[in-house]
């Protein structure tokens, strides 16, 4: 093979190798925007459904507080999908983490509004399913 | 318009129908009748703003949403 056939063979590789590049980029900046998308409907979602005070305190804070119906007790949800919820104390400090979420794969808005329904309407039994972790491990 | 909003991977669905039209309640409590009993809970809201869950189709409920089963995490 001569030099210049293997200089326009290479050519060929490096506009392949680009095109490619170009083409996995695209497709990673189209994820990222659906991701996007679908995390801002989550949370649109969770602000429709939140009380005036909720919504405040979580536009404000990324949180928000919940009374539990059956204890009385005031639970933490924080922004998030996986062990954001935390049990506060009489000294409004957190006490002890809980862990539940829907099944399936929801977006965080999504999750903390099930939270927020859960614990406001069937808190024993919520809890009942969830998952205790000592504060120490939480946000 | 009632709507029956579904929580699923992309944020939610939302399905609306006419609670005159007798064939679209139907189908929309035939859609509740599917997710609840796939595990799905049912929530309105309150007059006072409140979410309540509902095991029974509410064809005046303005506003249904459902979620899956909770499980530990």
């Amino acid at each position: 093979m001569s030099a210049r056939s293997l200089l326009i063979a290479s050519r060929r590789v490096g506009a392949s190798l680009a095109q490619y590049i170009r083409e996995v980029q695209a497709a990673h900046e189209r994820y990222r925007a659906r991701f996007a998308t679908r995390e801002a409907r989550g949370v649109n979602l969770l602000r429709e459904w939140l009380s005036p005070e909720q919504r405040a305190q979580f536009d404000a804070k990324r949180y928000f507080d919940v009374i539990g119906c059956d204890s009385g007790k005031r639970y933490r949800i924080h922004y998030g999908d996986i062990t954001n919820v935390q049990e506060i104390g009489d000294d409004d400090q957190p006490s002890v983490g809980w862990c539940f979420l829907p099944e399936g794969r929801l977006v965080a808005g999504d999750v903390m509004l099930a939270q927020k329904i859960a614990l406001e309407t069937y808190e024993y039994s919520t809890l009942a399913v969830a998952n205790r972790f000592p504060i120490r491990f939480s946000r | 318009m009632a709507t029956q909003i579904v929580m699923d991977h992309t944020g939610d669905a939302r399905h609306h129908f006419d609670a005159t039209d007798r064939e679209a309640v139907a189908k929309a409590e035939e859609r509740f009748r599917q997710l609840t009993g796939a595990g799905f809970t049912a929530a309105v809201r309150t007059a006072s703003g409140d979410a309540a869950v509902t095991r029974s189709f509410d064809p005046t409920a303005e506003e249904t949403l459902f979620f899956p089963r909770l499980v530990g995490g």
